[in-house]
């Protein structure tokens, strides 16, 4: 082992050496819970939000009207209870729940999953509605006009415009949970938090640790950011577009002619 | 599906439209026969809007029936989506597909209502793309094209689905002025074609020159109907005199 160093940066190559291995694997836990907790999540909020914006069309039976009712309010209230309560105090219920109600010895890793989906899944199902809502109501009647059933609306038309949408938030939400994985060390996740504190708590160098921990972390974010506007641009597509020829009707002049009825 | 082919294509029949407490449609009777072209006139408010978006079922009916062909539009149709691409419709506002290319706002009803395959949808699209002028610009998307080439994709998307009656509600009310008339050229050489048509207008000269027909509607009542030559030269009621002594028809 090298001598022990002096300066504070010393300190933070010393343990970048050290602990850069252990670091680099929980940044990677953290990503990967990340990454798949907003992809996961986006699913269950474009399916909430979907079914949140089916009309409750008076032409169907009684019973169907009342199904989805029914079915808009358990959706209603699975958004309201997990925005409405902390991450970490829902993978303490969660984790600790499942083991001693019903005797489920989840991983944490498992729990991890779970609880960032279901979570990201309830901000997204708002994002997903609010993005379906603000369409201009011309392009629903539009497509309904050209005989499309609402099954065909929401594919062909509406979802690849809320969708541009909701991409920004899309990315927040990536970001936030990039972030906010680390309150899953309470159940024993081995991501980025949980394995700096391990690492400061060896030699008790907790600012220098966290100094790092802080520098992996906005690294993260920060690519994230970036591919996600490059992306975004990329989705917008070319701003222009190839003209063929020129067009023959667009007459200068303008004003359909007032002529005496000639027929 | 049996169709009476001597029977109007579109008969209205007593159709009454409320929102809420307010009845809006009173009671309109029209019947749109093979060839027409109906222009539909009246003041701002009067239920034009209304009346032309009962047709197609995008606003429910609150009495009274629509007939297809001789045979009430519910009982000649399974679903209200096969009825509606025989009856196409053009918007004030245009309400192209945003995310889609002029091509593919032309294809899309063909091809995913319709059932009709690509190619054959893409070269019936550019058939009537080309009818309208637009056949250049197949690859720009909406936001691309000023308003008067926007309102003529729609006319083309409509016409692609090989619709036996057109409707269109103010087709050029929300373009500017020097964009009018090439929307008005594409109409009028349809409505030179022969294709059927029922036109919300507030263009008199337009109304006058080009349709068959011509309905005053007032207050959600038909105050007259007849030929354009009846309702503009020989208006026989007060009403009708009045709204149409505000535009100017000077030969
Ligand atoms: N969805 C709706 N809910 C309530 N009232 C409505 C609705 N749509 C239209 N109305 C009312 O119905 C009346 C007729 O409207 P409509 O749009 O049919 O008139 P219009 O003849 O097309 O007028 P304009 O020439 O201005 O387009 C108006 O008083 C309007 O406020
Ligand atoms: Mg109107």
């Amino acid at each position: 082992m090298s001598s022990i160093p002096t300066s504070f940066f010393g300190w933070v190559y010393f343990l970048l050496q050290e602990y850069g291995g252990i670091l680099f694997k929980g940044a990677c836990v953290t990503l990967l819970l990340a990454i798949v907790g907003t992809i996961i999540g986006c699913i269950i909020g474009l399916a909430v939000g979907i079914v949140q914006t089916i009309p409750e069309d008076s032409n169907k039976s009684t019973f169907s009207r009342l199904l989805l009712k029914c079915e808009k309010w358990i959706l209603y209230a699975y958004v309201e209870v997990f925005r409405g309560t902390p991450m970490i105090v829902q993978a303490m219920v969660l984790y600790y729940g499942a083991m001693s109600v019903f005797q489920i010895d989840m991983s944490p890793m498992f729990a991890g999953f779970f609880v960032v989906s279901i979570n990201t899944g309830a901000y997204m199902a708002e994002t997903v509605r609010g993005g379906i809502d603000s369409i201009d109501k011309g392009q629903k009647e539009a497509a309904v006009a050209v005989g499309m059933n609402h099954f065909q609306m929401m594919r062909l038309v509406l979802l690849p415009q809320a969708f541009r949408n909701i991409l920004p938030q899309i990315g927040n939400n990536l970001i936030i949970n990039i972030k906010d994985t680390s309150v899953l060390n309470v159940i024993s996740v081995t991501e980025l938090y949980f394995a700096s504190k391990s690492a400061a708590g060896v030699y008790y160098r907790y600012f220098e640790v966290f100094f790092l921990t802080c520098v992996i972390y906005f690294i993260m974010t920060f690519t994230a950011s970036r591919l996600l506007r490059w992306w975004e641009g990329k989705m917008d597509g070319p701003s222009d577009y190839e003209l063929i020829e020129y067009d023959p009707m667009q007459d200068p002049c303008g004003h359909f002619p007032i002529n005496p009825k000639a027929k | 599906m049996t169709v009476d082919n001597t029977a109007p294509l579109i008969s209205v029949r007593g159709l009454t439209k409320s929102f809420g407490e307010r009845q809006i449609l009173n009671g309109i009777d029209l019947d749109v026969k093979q060839g027409d072209v109906v222009s539909v006139i009246g003041a701002s408010g009067s239920g034009k809007s209304t009346f032309i978006r009962c047709v197609n079922f995008l606003e429910e009916p609150s009495g009274g029936e629509i007939i297809y062909r001789g045979k009430p539009v519910l009982e000649a149709f399974k679903e209200l989506p096969l009825y509606r691409t025989k009856v196409g419709m053009v918007f004030q506002q245009f309400n192209l597909f945003n995310n889609m290319t002029v091509l593919e706002n032309c294809t899309v009803g063909q091809i995913n209502v319709l059932g009709i395959n690509k190619d054959e949808a893409t070269k019936t699209a550019m058939k009537y793309l080309e009818h309208v002028g637009m056949a250049g610009y197949v690859n720009a998307k909406p936001h691309q094209l000023s308003g008067g080439q926007k309102q003529r994709v729609a006319i083309a998307r409509a016409l692609a689905l090989n619709p036996e009656v057109l409707l269109m509600d103010e087709p050029t009310s929300a373009l500017d002025p020097e964009m009018v008339g090439e929307v008005l050229d594409v109409v009028t050489n349809l409505a030179k074609e022969g294709l059927t048509m029922v036109i919300v207008t507030h263009e008199m000269a337009f109304a006058r020159d080009v349709s068959s027909r011509v309905m005053f509607l007032d207050k959600g009542l038909v105050e007259e109907e007849g030929s354009a030559e009846q309702i503009f030269n020989n208006p026989t009621s007060q009403r009708t005199k009045d709204f149409l002594s505000r535009f100017n028809l000077m030969k």
